[in-house]
């Protein structure tokens, strides 16, 4: 590809890694997927690019550097490949006036950041039907959508702020010391937030879901990411709620703005195509792990069909996720409508194809 | 018969004016449906008697008069509407059912049990599984008499292979085809009077097809490749001069077969070999040209795995797989359908080629599968199927009654006729019942090779059957991994939305 020089100079300049750091600092109410596309138009921006399939080169470059460079690309990747789609369609189809189509895909990116963040408000919209009076929710922190939900459940119906809507929530609260701070100071944000609206609150550490499981009447949880057969990949402990709920037979749903949407196919758990240090077996010589990557380091998804979590490092613990899959999914609820589960495959399909 | 001639003729008659060749193919269907259903009637009229199975007993006679009229009045119509399935499935086949059990059937039932339902025609009788009638061809082609001389020698030898299994699996079934049907388009010269796209279909394509058709039922990968040709052929502008429009034609074949075939295949194994991890051990049944590339693919890759190849008779099709695959160089073990409990335990992975994919999401694959997609979710081995999108498909089956195949019974035998009388107690039929024999003494000198002639004795060789979609985790196509939920989608977008 014979780019010209200032381009490449520019892109080593350009670090896609920390402005997508960055960008999700800053804004606390942006997901993994919008930050991504976020970071990518910045670098858009700052990158001249006069022909299509230079920006089509540099966009994919800039994808595969930043999926290296977090430890767990799947919820990004969403964002990417979305991303990357919206860009194949639309700059293939104004092949005329370049400049123009670049700036209008610039701007429009801006649009398509903010629409993401109002979809969470269209979901809290469509989701609050699932809370009725009287009802036990029972959901795991950090997920903001599922917040925005519940914080619309307990407020509609009047304006006063004191709805008629009672219900009451449990939350799960793994107060772990190595945890993610800034997901735990969510978490009690919500909680607070949640009980200043006159909505009881109890806070349970993952180990009493079982105990807890009888007197739930629905479960809702966020994902990071929403998988092609339906399942989702959310954070450590997902997998066993939604196992428990099945067995309780009581109603799961997911609530995930439809960005989430990835194409990522996996099969179980150990599918998922990044590395995490969970099981950790020892003995008095040291870890085991160490021999094991020597023998088999092939066991991978490809994403891209570039190496996913070359130079990454495994993740640090509190970023752990696990994959629930579709059959214990009663719904989605997505700014969409809600979905079962099998749809989520037909709503992939019809973005790339 | 001239009875039943004349309703048609007045709707032929009353239909005159707008006659457009799609048009005049349907009629011309209906009419012949029509005839076959009287010519049936006829030759069970001596004396029908409904087998006792046949809850309709009693409304029979009643059925049969208004039946036929409203069949008629039914055949012109019923065709005027969107079919689910022109003319890619066993016409015959395909027509009988459409007709309804109560119309057209009867009589082929009616004609194995007259009045006597005693040892009349026992012969006749006893070939036939009655709840699968609907599937037996009216009659398996066994040599080339009596075929259209229209019928193009490419085409004829087809035939003759297809029948015989050399050519099998519905991906090589559809190549071969396309490629016999080039032959037969450059032989093709347009009459006067008439344009290539009127004519060809109906006049130069349809015997082929009826005849291939009578070698073996179309697979749907055949019916999809000629939905499309037909559509290819309609939408060609009439100008254009015959030898630029065959040439165009040829061409086109050639892109679809590249396209939906041979590039897929490769898009498709390249895609599942990912799934073949070092160290597992893969387990497949039967024979998919797909899964063995897929195999032979990931071989190449360096991954070290294992194979278990689960073969059945009649075809022991997985012989020439685990023939090839050793012969790759791979570690292959090889067991019979019996052993599947036994295998499933070491596998980590299923591997499986298809006959269709079905809408519902449903697999029609070589019968045996669902046994062994069933044992695998029952040990929670994930199943992944392999499936071009030329084999999707816009039908929907809950068993494999409705749809399936049965070949030649005979083909059950064991090639050794002086062997002791096999026990028919281990003759089971797909539907899970077993076929046991009289017990009386005379019965038991006879071996299996005099099934025909044993009593209560029927033979069934069904080839396809249906997997439910809940043990299927993951269909690979062309389009990527897709939950079985998704064919619908898939199909719309490939096979119709072209």
């Amino acid at each position: 590809m014979a780019t010209p020089r200032p381009s490449s100079s520019d892109d080593d300049a350009f670090n896609i890694v920390a402005t997508y750091r960055r960008v999700l600092a800053e804004d606390p109410d942006l997901t993994m997927p919008v930050a991504a596309i976020e970071s990518l138009i910045v670098g858009l921006a700052n990158t001249p690019s006069t022909t299509v399939s230079e920006t089509l080169d540099l966009v994919s470059k800039l994808t595969a550097q930043l999926k290296s460079g977090i430890s767990n690309p799947i919820s990004l990747s969403a964002g990417t490949d979305l991303f990357q789609q919206y860009l194949i369609s639309n700059l293939q189809r104004a092949r005329g006036d370049f400049d123009q189509a670049r700036n209008h895909l610039v701007q429009n990116g801006r649009l398509f950041v903010e629409r993401a963040k109002a979809a969470r408000e269209t979901i809290a919209g469509f989701g609050k039907h699932f809370v009725r009076d009287g009802n036990t929710v029972l959901t795991n922190g950090g997920s903001r959508v599922v917040g925005a939900l519940l914080r619309n459940a307990a407020e509609s119906s009047n304006g006063s702020g004191r709805g008629s809507i009672r219900f009451r929530v449990i939350y799960v609260v793994s107060h772990s010391t190595t945890g993610n701070s800034v997901e735990e100071s969510e978490t009690a944000a919500n909680i607070a937030a949640l009980r200043e609206r006159d909505i009881p609150v109890a806070e349970i550490p993952p180990t009493a879901i079982a105990y807890c499981m009888d007197m739930v009447t629905s479960c809702f949880v966020g994902a990071e990411g929403v998988v092609e057969n339906g399942g989702i990949v959310n954070r450590l402990g997902t997998y066993q709620m939604a196992s428990l709920a099945k067995a309780a037979r009581k109603p799961f749903y997911v609530v995930s703005e439809s960005h989430k949407f990835v194409r990522l196919y996996p099969l179980g758990q150990y599918d998922l195509g990044i590395e995490q240090n969970i099981v950790d077996f020892r003995t008095a010589k040291g870890s085991e792990r160490g021999k094991k990557e020597a023998a088999s380091d092939e066991g991978v998804a490809d994403m891209e069909g570039e190496g996913v979590r070359s130079g990454s490092g495994s993740c640090t613990p509190g970023d752990e996720v696990d994959y629930t899959p579709p059959r214990l999914i009663s719904g989605i609820i997505t700014e969409g409508g809600v979905l079962l589960p099998s749809a989520v495959s037909e709503e992939l399909i019809k973005i790339w194809f | 018969m001239s009875e039943q001639g004349q309703p048609t003729e007045h709707a032929k008659a009353a239909e005159e004016p707008k006659v457009s060749p799609a048009e005049l193919k349907k009629r011309a269907k209906a009419e012949k449906q029509a005839r076959r259903a009287a010519q049936k009637e006829q030759e069970g009229a001596t004396g029908e008697v409904p087998p006792a199975a046949n809850g309709a007993h009693q409304d029979y006679t009643a059925q049969k008069q208004s039946g036929q009229q409203d069949q008629k009045g039914k055949g012109p119509q019923a065709k005027g509407q969107p079919q689910p399935k022109p003319s890619k499935q066993g016409g015959q086949e395909s027509k009988q059912e459409r007709a309804g059990p109560s119309t057209q059937s009867m009589p082929v039932r009616g004609k194995a049990a007259p009045t006597a339902p005693s040892k009349e025609q026992p012969k006749k009788d006893n070939t036939v599984v009655e709840l699968l009638s609907h599937l037996y061809p009216v009659q398996r082609r066994p040599n080339l008499i009596g075929v259209s001389k229209d019928v193009h020698p490419a085409v004829l030898a087809l035939g003759l292979q297809i029948s015989t299994y050399e050519i099998c699996g519905s991906s090589a079934r559809c190549v071969a085809m396309l490629l016999a049907f080039k032959e037969a388009i450059q032989a093709y010269t347009t009459p006067r009077d008439t344009s290539l796209p009127r004519h060809l279909v109906s006049h130069h394509l349809s015997p082929q097809i009826d005849y291939l058709r009578s070698c073996r039922p179309l697979a749907e990968s055949m019916g999809n490749a000629i939905r499309w040709l037909k559509k290819l052929i309609v939408e060609l502008d009439p100008d254009k001069p015959e030898h630029e429009a065959k040439d165009l034609l040829c061409e086109e074949i050639d892109r679809f077969v590249h396209e939906r075939i041979t590039v897929t295949d490769q898009a498709i194994a390249s895609s599942a070999r990912n799934q073949i991890r070092n160290g597992s051990a893969v387990l497949t049944y039967a024979k998919s040209a797909i899964v063995e590339k897929t195999i032979l693919q990931a071989h190449e890759q360096g991954t070290r795995f294992r194979v278990i190849v689960v073969d059945s008779r009649p075809l022991l099709e997985g012989k020439r797989l685990a023939t090839s695959l050793m012969r790759a160089g791979l570690e292959v073990q090889y067991v019979p359908f019996s052993g599947l409990a036994h295998v499933m335990k070491d596998a980590t992975l299923v591997l499986l080629g298809a006959h269709s994919m079905l809408s519902n999401g449903r697999l029609q694959s070589r019968v045996g599968t669902a046994s062994v997609a069933l044992r695998a979710h029952k040990t929670d081995v994930p199943v992944i199927v392999c499936c071009e999108s030329v084999k999707f498909s816009g039908k929907v089956a809950l068993d494999s009654i409705v749809l399936n195949e049965i070949a030649p019974p005979e083909e059950l035998l064991l090639s050794s006729p002086a062997q002791p009388a096999v026990h028919p107690t281990a003759v089971t039929t797909a539907t899970g019942k077993e076929v046991s024999e009289d017990d009386e003494p005379a019965a038991k000198l006879k071996s299996l090779h005099d099934w025909s002639s044993i009593a209560n004795l029927r033979l069934l060789n069904p080839v396809y059957d249906i997997t439910p979609a809940e043990y299927i985790r993951m269909v690979i196509c062309e389009y990527g991994s897709v939950p079985p939920s998704s064919v619908p989608v898939v199909h719309r977008l490939a096979n119709e939305g072209m």
